[in-house]
């Protein structure tokens, strides 16, 4: 048989790649839900180190269904705000966000036409944290994760942060460095910060001197100056998204006002 | 067992190693030397890939149109990358691996290993010899990836395969070893070493 003729070629390339792209797709298909529940049990594990139950090492050793279990038995309530600080919708029970998913909020909240149709999630603990997960981009990737403030207030309580591909031992340490980590407690957003970059700050060169009426700053990571940079951007947008809520909360005697979604001078006229 | 098996087994492990004398496969092994662990997973599924892909493309070689043999090989290697990485995935013990090594693994299908190995061995031999002529190639370069990775982890992180070495000394961790360029130092005396045991390598 002549294996050089035209025919023989295409056919022979055909067969191949038909065979190759249903072995993937079946596989795939097969394995997708054991991933997704890895990637589930991940975050969940980002969530409750970011709300001080644990380290993500002790996490990494339960085992998934132990990880579950104890989000399961630690959550509080899980909803959606929009940026106007109102309530929009319960999160189905046990609804994470995966980095995918943040991604896609990332584009919204960051459109100033769109925004206000973001739905971004609140996740209140039962030892008084509440969570809300941060996006964007680092120096060769994405970084995403999760601080935790006391309930009311703006003082940070924990964050755990996790990345596609940071340079290793650099920016990696964002994630691998429990010391960084560590530095956002007992700091403040400001939530009243009249620009977005001004909400947090990640700081090259140190934290010199007396910072003002709200400690809103942070070391960055030597020799990490553009991973630094990009999660500052990221939490500053999403923070920034979240601003309203945290402000109607943060007031003591305050209820968050009611959902004022259409404009009732509208129908007025 | 005969010679001639011996000798594919034994040959790419040192005297013609992929890395240090063929010189393939540097990329990678600046990137994932970081640390033992992702050194160790990179390997076995290295070996896995080397392995497969030599063994299916074996069988096929005689019905491969010699014009497009590059493409149908890239098709069957790329098949079996992506498989790893998804098997990788699946599980809870190697999730977090995987999410450490990030495109390496995918970027396996780019290691000259693999293609040259298919190329020279496997598209003109038997099925058995060339499956065992990938698995000892994947074998030889895993050897050095975990001699790199032990140096870079105990000197750069203090620890061996997580667990704290040197850290209990007081040791002050090195920078330097933790970015690539130190990996491509080893391996230079690695390479250095190699050729003054192996004198036949060096060049006049």
């Amino acid at each position: 048989m002549n294996t050089n003729s035209n025919v023989y070629t295409v056919i022979y390339t055909t067969v191949i790649v038909v065979v190759v792209a249903a072995v993937l797709a079946l596989v795939s298909q097969s394995l997708k839900s054991r991933q997704d529940a890895n990637e589930r049990a991940d975050t969940i594990s980002q969530m409750l180190t970011a709300a001080g139950y644990g380290t993500k090492a002790e996490f990494g050793k339960m085992g998934n269904a132990a990880v579950l279990e104890k989000y399961a038995s630690e959550i509080e309530e899980a909803f959606t705000i929009g940026t106007d600080g109102a309530r929009k919708a319960d999160l189905p029970e046990g609804k994470v966000f995966s980095p995918k998913e943040l991604k896609a909020l990332n584009y919204i909240i960051k459109d100033e036409e769109k925004a206000a149709e973001a739905e971004l999630p609140v996740f209140i603990f039962k030892n008084g944290k509440t969570v809300v997960p941060i996006y964007g981009a680092g120096l060769w990737g994405p970084v995403w994760g999760y601080v935790s403030f006391e309930n009311g207030t703006a003082t940070f309580t924990g964050a755990y942060f996790d990345h596609e591909s940071e340079t290793a031992g650099l920016g990696a340490k964002i994630k691998d460095d429990p010391e960084f980590q560590a530095r956002f407690v007992g700091k403040q957003a400001d939530f009243g910060a009249s620009e977005r970059s001004s909400v947090f700050e990640i700081v090259k060169g140190g934290v010199s001197g007396e910072s003002g009426a709200i400690d809103n700053k942070i070391d960055a990571i030597t020799g990490a100056t553009m991973t630094s940079k990009g999660l500052d951007e990221a939490i500053d947008t999403w923070l920034y998204a979240y601003r309203a809520y945290f402000n109607a909360n943060a007031a003591p005697e305050e209820e968050p006002a009611e959902p004022m979604e259409e404009e009732p001078i509208a129908e007025e006229e | 067992m005969n010679a001639k098996i011996k000798e594919t087994l034994l040959n790419p492990i040192f005297k013609g190693n992929p890395i240090t004398v063929l010189v393939l496969g540097i990329c990678s092994s600046l990137a994932v030397t970081v640390t033992l662990k992702g050194a160790l997973v990179m390997s076995l599924s290295v070996i896995v890939v080397t392995g497969v892909s030599s063994l299916i493309l074996s069988i096929l070689r005689n019905t491969i149109p010699s014009r497009v043999r590059i493409i149908v090989q890239l098709v069957v290697v790329a098949m079996m990358v992506i498989l790893v990485d998804q098997v990788l995935k699946s599980f809870e013990a190697t999730y977090a691996i995987d999410k450490q090594l990030s495109v390496y693994i995918g970027l396996i299908i780019t290691n000259c290993i693999v293609m040259g190995r298919i190329e020279a061995f496997a598209l003109g031999n038997k099925p058995w010899p060339s499956t065992l002529d990938g698995i000892a190639n994947g074998a030889g370069y895993g050897l050095i990836l975990i001699v790199v990775a032990f140096f870079r982890e105990l000197l750069g992180s203090g620890t061996l395969f997580g667990f704290d070495v040197l850290g209990r000394f007081g040791y002050v961790t090195n920078n330097l070893v933790i970015l690539p360029p130190f990996a491509l130092i080893l391996l230079g005396c690695i390479v250095w070493l190699q050729r003054s045991i192996q004198k036949d390598l060096q060049e006049k």
